[in-house]
């Protein structure tokens, strides 16, 4: 039953994170995109930028590992 | 989806003119420009993003020429292009802002039409930047007279009132139709704009404000010639935020100049024209500058309040136009022989 409910708590941290990195991606990306096609330049900025939303999945999967080995 | 229409591509589009923006020629720029030839205009702005069109356009033009055309055909293809690259919400408001080249448009092949320019000569000084694309300009062009012009209108949805042609037609004055034309214009923005929003109560105290601004410049314009009263009032357009209509009444009746001066203390710009009223009564160039530099400022700073809305889009193109009516005044200023000095002075940076 606890082994259940952690690894609902482990999908749930990892899924939501998922989500809120994507949300954040379309403007990031979108915005990138659009610098880029002006000033191809500004491709390194544009994919700095793009990643750093996924520092929340990062959160979100250490939380779940947590969950899973605590 | 589910009948709801999008909002718009925001992020990309704004994006994409902050990063045109950053290849605007910077106010030191023109301060070189004001020491080069035409020759060395034309090369210059050739690097500086105007490649295409003089490429394009040196064989048919020359000198002054060359630069207005190219600089006009440039600002037309940068500001259809961010038309084109808006979707949803956003480019239904855009395109709606950018009607004002369809009236230009319109207001020149009326103008060309009744001074009887030929086609050519007409299609030469269209600036496609708005909704009606070139086949359609074309084919206004190609119309014997402005009644034939104003008649195909229709086919737009731009129709003129029978007794605005009527009027037309008994004094044979354009300016009874290029007037209503800018009216409708405003009027038509204005109930376009749904102000729920934060970005679009801003959008919508810029469209009013730029009303005011020209309802300033008729008032202006118009006293220093003497005209003053219901003559004034008849070419005020409705819908300025500072300026109510008591207001506007005072400004029409007073007699002098001089005498708006408290009135025109009262508005939000006056800080910016103050000087320009002060020390110079006969000329109304500075004022307008003041004015035009007001606008700029306005929407700079709305730009950085909400980034991800119409009003960054806006400001870029309103210094894409600054640009290139700076550039055209250099080069008729080089053209014409004028002090540099002079020439600096008309500029708005």
């Amino acid at each position: 039953m606890d082994e259940g409910l952690a690894a609902i708590g482990a999908g749930i941290a990892v899924g939501l994170t998922g989500i809120a990195a994507g949300l954040a991606e379309k403007d990031v990306g979108a915005a990138a995109i659009g610098a880029m096609t002006e000033n191809e330049n500004l491709f390194g900025k544009g994919m700095i930028l793009m990643v750093l939303p996924e520092t929340i999945v990062i959160f979100g999967l250490v939380v779940a590992i947590l969950i899973i080995m605590g | 989806m589910f009948g709801h229409k999008a909002k718009g591509n925001y992020a990309y589009a704004v994006a994409r003119v902050k990063a045109k923006k950053a290849y605007l020629i910077g106010n030191d720029t023109y301060q070189k420009m004001l020491l080069m030839s035409l020759p060395e205009i034309s090369r210059y702005i050739s690097e500086c993003g105007y490649m295409k069109e003089i490429t394009e356009l040196t064989s048919k033009f020359d000198g002054v020429d060359l630069i207005e055309h190219a600089t006009y055909m440039n600002m037309a293809r940068v500001l259809r292009s961010i038309l084109n690259s808006t979707n949803g919400e956003l480019h239904d408001t855009l395109a709606k802002y950018l009607e004002k080249w369809d009236i230009w448009n319109l207001k020149v092949i009326l103008r060309g039409k009744s001074f009887g320019l030929d086609a050519d000569g007409i299609r030469e000084d269209l600036i496609p930047a708005g909704n009606l694309d070139s086949t359609f300009l074309n084919k206004l062009v190609s119309l014997e007279t402005g009644e034939e012009v104003l008649d195909h209108c229709k086919n737009i949805g731009k129709v003129i009132p029978v007794e605005v042609i009527e009027t037309y037609n008994k004094e044979n004055n354009l300016a009874i139709i290029e007037d209503f034309l800018d009216k409708y214009r405003y009027e038509q923005l204005l109930s376009s704009i749904n102000p729920l929003s934060k970005p679009t109560q801003l959008y919508q105290d810029f469209i009013r404000r730029e009303i005011d601004i020209t309802n300033i410049e008729t008032i202006l314009k118009l006293k220093m010639e003497g005209v003053y009263g219901n003559n004034i009032m008849k070419y005020i357009i409705p819908g300025g935020k500072d300026i109510s209509k008591k207001l506007v009444v005072r400004l029409a009746n007073a007699e002098t100049l001089s005498a708006t001066v408290d009135d025109l203390a009262q508005l939000s710009f006056y800080e910016d024209i103050k000087e320009a009223l002060d020390t110079n009564t006969k000329s109304l160039k500075d004022v307008m500058i003041g004015m035009k530099k007001y606008k700029m400022k306005k929407t700079q700073s709305f730009s950085y309040l909400h980034p991800l809305s119409i009003i960054p889009i806006i400001d870029y193109m309103i210094r894409k136009e600054n640009e290139v009516n700076n550039i055209r005044i250099i080069a008729r200023g080089i053209e014409s022989g004028l002090d540099k000095d002079i020439i600096g002075g008309l500029l708005v940076i």
